[in-house]
């Protein structure tokens, strides 16, 4: 890896090891390493090669990426560290990290070779309502894992939510469903993060990311008719509109972001081995109420690298098949479906799916 | 004990009007407000808590004699409890504080707080306010770049490009900061967690999160607490302030300092 010259190289850190044990470099990304890479990563982490840490020195001060030029990434702590279930103290022994932020930071150090002049980088930012008192300890406990985060805000108990605005975030990811949606409420891509028992492999080479479509992606319109009106009228409402944009969902714009790092990597030649790689999950059918999401997509100028069309099937085996660093949906029938599965998920509270409790169902085919 | 404090209204803009027009309310307003908040409720909580209370003094720089006029019946008008007034001229004015012992000088001009500062006197900056708000709650904000430099690696500030000179106005300033910041602990102690009337923050603005840290360390071992950290790592600060809109800043003068100031600028 090469330096730069402003960077500052810290003595070699592995991130410790958990006891789950771990392949190596699979295919399995840890996707969630862009999202909130303060969370807590899941049990496998594997030994970094590279101690740099991500520092550009410039006269009289240290930098970082500019929020609004990076991809800003806003974790609340509990998504960052998992703390013992007894006690809420962040303790060094009792902390593991939750996201594999690794596969961020490889994303990050490609995108440095090659633009070294460019801010357009992941940027995670640890946004959390606890106490300053807590912040010692909080920041002991980042230094021990050598994780890259530089920049913070401990608000105390005030709501973050003007803060994240001021970062630019682009996401946030807390555990707390009132803080993610109050942030949705205000513009900012944000879910809430489940993380399952037992995590599958993620890749730390390669950051990918799934998309739930509908109420995602998507607005939850068509969701409305379905939950109104069934199936039948929702495939009615589909082929009528086949060549009406659907309107853009809360998540659009990280998918845009993402979007934006990508082309930088096309640019320099880097599309087969592309270090981000974006999925469409979708409960629609490719031969029907699909078209319609891909137009949308490509009308906004958007793609996902693979779009999955599973005409109702259950997300989770396919999940599993693809191991995204995480995976949004807005129904937590989903979500639970892909952490039992391994799958690291995050629930979008948004849209008329938030009104209908979840029940598991065998036909919840769109 | 008194922590005086000086601050000023908005002189500028009230035109030569005498008499009718209380003047319009300046940076200094609802700082002025906030304390007499913190007063009470100190008062309302102990007879004893008198040795702790902010004593405010208002300190005008070259006046002419009917502005004279005008600040004090300002003052009335809006019903401030300042105890005292002084005017002096410009050259005069680290000596008048230093005469009657001022133990802080606010003010929202930044080249007055500087000089201030390297005379010794503890000197903060008022806040710009956008809006007259939040007067039941007195917020101050430290700047952590400093304080989380111990006394030996503020040495390492010169390979940064700061001169000798502006490492002994750095630790000059430090020891202000430090018995200021050891009253308002102690203030603070006074009211717990919940609904506190003196709210505090820290900010490090270049420095990285273990400069933070050490930041938050040293304001403990003096005694406080603060609400909320920042580390920005070089994010420009104004979106934040813009979100806290403290009453005071304590930066020591860090904020005037060339090279500096374009990472500080809000």
């Amino acid at each position: 890896m090469t330096l730069y010259p402003g960077q500052v190289m810290k003595g070699q850190n592995p991130m410790p090891l958990t006891p789950p044990p771990n392949s190596n470099g699979d295919s399995n990304d840890s996707w969630d390493e862009n999202k909130g890479f303060c969370e807590s990563v899941g049990p496998t982490k594997k030994p970094q090669t590279e101690p740099v840490r991500r520092a550009r020195k410039v006269e009289g001060g240290i930098f970082f990426p500019k929020p609004e030029n990076a991809v800003t990434i806003a974790v609340s702590s509990r998504v960052l560290f998992r703390t013992e279930k007894e006690q809420k103290v962040f303790e060094e022994k009792g902390v593991e990290e939750y996201l594999n932020y690794q596969a961020l930071e490889a994303v990050n150090s490609q995108l440095r070779e090659l633009y070294p002049e460019s801010e357009e980088l992941f940027d995670i930012v640890l946004v959390t309502y606890n106490h300053a008192h807590v912040g010692v300890r909080l920041i002991n406990t980042i230094n021990h894992h050598n994780l890259f985060i530089e920049r913070f805000c401990m608000t105390g108990g005030s709501s973050p939510i003007g803060y994240l605005k001021a970062w630019h975030t682009n996401l946030y990811l807390s555990a707390d469903a009132e803080k993610v949606q109050e942030a949705l409420a205000e513009g900012i891509a944000a879910a809430t993060m489940f993380m399952p028992e037992k995590q599958v492999e993620v890749s730390e080479t390669q950051l990918r990311v799934a998309f739930d479509g509908d109420a995602v992606l998507f607005s939850d319109e068509s969701e409305r008719i379905f939950k109104a009106h069934g199936l039948d009228k929702f495939f009615e409402h589909e082929r009528e509109n086949e060549h009406t944009l659907l309107e853009h969902g809360p998540l659009k714009g990280f998918l845009e972001a993402l979007g934006k790092l990508q082309k930088k990597f096309y640019a320099k030649g880097h599309r087969l081995n592309c270090p981000i790689r974006t999925y469409l999950v979708t409960a629609r059918s490719a031969a029907s109420s699909g078209i319609r999401a891909l137009k949308t997509l490509r009308a906004w100028g958007l793609e996902t690298d693979e779009a999955l069309f599973l005409a109702g099937a259950p997300k989770g085996p396919m999940l599993e098949k693809i191991r995204p660093h995480i995976y949004f949906d807005d129904q937590m029938f989903h979500i639970e479906g892909a952490a039992e599965r391994g799958t690291i998920a995050a629930h979008v509270p948004y849209g008329i799916a938030q009104m209908y409790s979840h029940r598991k169902s065998t036909n919840s085919a769109k | 004990m008194a922590v005086s404090c000086h601050g000023m209204f908005d002189l500028d803009s009230c035109n030569v009007q005498p008499d009718s027009c209380a003047l319009p309310k300046g940076a200094a307003f609802a700082f002025i407000k906030a304390v007499q908040t913190v007063n009470q409720r100190l008062l309302g909580l102990s007879e004893k808590n008198k040795t702790l209370l902010f004593e405010v003094v208002l300190l005008g720089k070259d006046c002419e004699e009917h502005i004279k006029l005008n600040i004090f019946d300002s003052a009335k008008h809006y019903g401030l409890e300042i105890d005292k007034f002084y005017f002096c001229s410009s050259d005069n004015l680290i000596g008048t504080l230093q005469a009657n012992h001022i133990n802080l000088f606010l003010s929202p001009d930044k080249d007055d707080v500087y000089s201030v500062l390297k005379a010794g006197v503890p000197a903060a900056l008022l806040y710009q306010q956008a809006e007259q708000q939040a007067i039941n709650r007195l917020k101050v904000l430290f700047s952590g770049d400093l304080i989380g430099l111990s006394a030996d690696s503020m040495v390492c500030l010169k390979d940064r490009g700061f001169t000798d000179v502006h490492i002994q106005n750095f630790k000059a300033a430090k020891e202000c900061l430090r018995e200021f910041v050891v009253r308002i602990g102690e203030m603070k102690r006074m009211f717990g967690h919940e609904g506190s009337p003196l709210h505090t923050s820290l900010m490090t603005v270049w420095g990285s999160r273990d400069v933070c840290a050490s930041a938050l360390k040293t304001l403990r071992g003096w005694g406080l607490d603060v609400d909320e950290a920042f580390c920005l790592a070089g994010a420009t600060c104004g979106p934040i302030l813009a979100l806290l809109q403290p009453h005071i800043v304590w930066d020591n003068g860090l904020h005037n300092l060339k090279g500096v100031a374009p990472l500080l600028s809000s």
